[in-house]
């Protein structure tokens, strides 16, 4: 019995030490973040010899980390509004409607993930530019809604036909109309697949990159927090001292938030698996 | 009668037109207007579009070195992401999935690289592979740590593939060991009953167990490793010498940096069929060797 028990535990400790190794560059900005420069080359792997926060508060100012949050903020939270409200209400008509032009309409929807995105991403900037909304605000919440609706139509859709259609012709029957049906049975039960949905486009949209930085690239008011930080810092001689804590400042609301909802990230990669 | 189905067609619309709306602005009508642009010569902000019929795809066949350089690059590193990031992931998933308890927490350091910015991402390795290499070959010695990761042709195709795989094992971890946990246990029971060791148990039984995980998994990261973009874009910018040049970033240079639209837009095209053509072949072989449980 003691033998077992030891043997289950190295295996463990093998587990362990392998994932602390995996995320070893992640920890080692964070305890480098701490640090003036020369110490980040002098005592690259020891702890810093205080943890105070001057860095992190020069940082925030300087770059307007405030602004940049509630950039990306409203991107995400609009985008995933919209999302919510337009997806789910396309995918159960989609999936109710059994005519030719519901399925073309499907298809439509759905043909982008099969498209790679860099092989059309040049002319979406000449549509936005052509409707004069390059650099704002609202051609970056319309393009990441637009490029978030297929998957989110996809997952959906699968997911209806669980959904008893029984119910439905029950509220029929009481009269209700088929916009409240839609609202009071049908969305209560596409909840789990909703909140896969909503958790993995607040992901994308929150750590999104390159279409923010093609569609506002050069207004620095409209930019993300991954943006203005890529623009910063990307050039070859690079300001570590503020760059470390602006990239730990920048994780941490999506570490957060992958640890409350670890349950449903997992899941929404397996369900979201298909994208091609 | 008629005007039932008018109400019913409005509600259809009221339903399902934003999101068919949303859907075409963002790639519907990029991808048509890629079409148009794809037979004129145009820099892309000019008046003057010169239509040139298909010279544009003429041109990528016949005189064209970055982007055929560019496809060289983008299959040499699908093939090298693929075999490992499939074979790491496979292994990792195989452990965890043993062990119970430890794992969980196992299992999300792994996917966290998955869930961060590619910005960080990028920051954080060029940091690691700057001053945090110099750092090291202070401390070791060992001249692993003194080469020029980023600068050298050869080190920088490797650092983008270290980078890829670590980025994304968690994803692919998470598909193995859902596939691995729904192996029955009776299988593995019989099997070890018969007397089948370890390796023949793997082989026999939980890869064929898992094959629907395992095409999935070679599906995505093949239409992962031809579409690589984003990891170039931000990270080494195709340097150093156009050395990491993959075939998207080609098309994005060509419209962004040299003003070609129209060459770009051809190529995008050719690189749409490409991608299609090469998942459609892949989809097919991986079918046909699933099992049926």
């Amino acid at each position: 019995m003691m033998k077992k028990f030891r043997r289950v535990n190295w295996l463990s400790v093998i587990i362990f030490l392998c994932s602390i190794f995996w995320l070893l560059p992640l920890i080692l900005i964070f305890i480098n973040s701490f640090k003036p420069y020369n110490d980040m080359i002098q005592q690259f792997l020891s702890l810093p010899k205080s943890w105070k926060l001057d860095m992190y508060v020069e940082t925030w100012m300087k770059f307007e980390f405030p602004m940049l949050i509630s950039n990306t903020l409203l991107y995400t939270v609009t985008t995933v509004l919209a999302i919510a409200l337009m997806a789910p209400m396309a995918a159960y008509k989609l999936s109710r409607t059994k005519s030719r032009f519901s399925g073309i309409c499907f298809i439509l929807i759905i043909m982008p993930m099969m498209v790679p995105f860099q092989s059309y991403m040049i002319s979406l900037t000449r549509v936005v530019a052509s409707l004069n909304l390059s650099g704002t605000k609202l051609g970056q919440i319309l393009v990441s809604t637009g490029l978030c609706m297929p998957l989110a139509v996809y997952m959906i859709h699968g997911f209806v036909k669980n959904v008893p259609y029984e119910l439905e012709e029950c509220a029929r029957i009481d009269g209700a109309s088929n916009v409240r049906i839609y609202f009071n049975i049908v969305l209560p039960l596409l909840k789990p697949i909703l909140t896969t949905v909503v958790v993995l486009d607040t992901l994308s949209c929150w750590n999104d990159i390159i279409t923010n930085q093609l569609i506002v690239g050069g207004s620095a008011k409209a930019r993300n927090i991954q943006n203005a930080l890529y623009m910063q810092f990307s050039a070859q001689t690079s300001d570590w001292e503020h760059a470390l804590p602006g990239i730990v400042m920048s994780m941490i609301p999506a570490l957060i938030f992958f640890i409350c909802m670890q349950k449903h990230i997992v899941g929404g990669m397996t369900a979201g698996a298909v994208k091609g | 009668m008629k005007n039932k189905k008018v109400k019913e067609f409005l509600l259809f619309g009221l339903f399902v037109f934003p999101a068919v709306a949303f859907v075409l602005f963002s790639t519907g009508i990029p991808f048509i207007m890629n079409l148009y642009y794809s037979v004129f010569q145009w820099n892309g902000v000019g008046k003057s579009m010169k239509f040139v019929g298909m010279d544009n795809f003429v041109k990528i066949f016949t005189n064209d070195r970055l982007f055929w350089r560019g496809v060289r690059f983008t299959l040499k590193f699908a093939v090298f992401y693929v075999i490992i990031v499939n074979i790491v992931s496979l292994a990792v998933a195989l452990v965890m999935s043993k062990e119970k308890k430890t794992s969980s927490v196992g299992r999300a350091f792994y996917y966290v690289p998955y869930i961060i910015s590619l910005t960080a991402i990028s920051l954080i390795w060029k940091f690691i592979l700057g001053p945090g290499f110099e750092a090291l070959y202070e401390i070791t010695g060992w001249g692993f740590f003194n080469w020029s990761w980023v600068g050298t042709s050869k080190l920088a195709f490797y650092v983008v593939v270290i980078m890829a795989v670590w980025q994304n094992l968690g994803f692919y971890m998470v598909n193995y060991i859902a596939g691995i946990i729904a192996v029955p246990t009776e299988l593995l029971e019989a099997a070890k009953i018969d007397g089948a060791n370890g390796i023949q148990t793997f082989t026999r039984i939980t890869i064929p167990m898992i094959m629907p995980a395992i095409s999935i998994c070679m599906f995505t990261s093949l239409t992962f490793a031809f579409k690589l973009f984003d990891i170039i874009m931000v990270f080494t910018k195709g340097g150093p010498a156009n050395s990491t040049v993959t075939v998207a970033y080609n098309i994005y240079q060509e419209a962004f940096s040299n003003n070609q639209y129209g060459l770009a837009t051809a190529k995008s095209l050719v690189f749409v069929l490409f991608v299609l053509a090469v998942t459609a072949i892949q989809m097919k072989i991986t079918k046909s060797k699933e099992i049926e449980a």
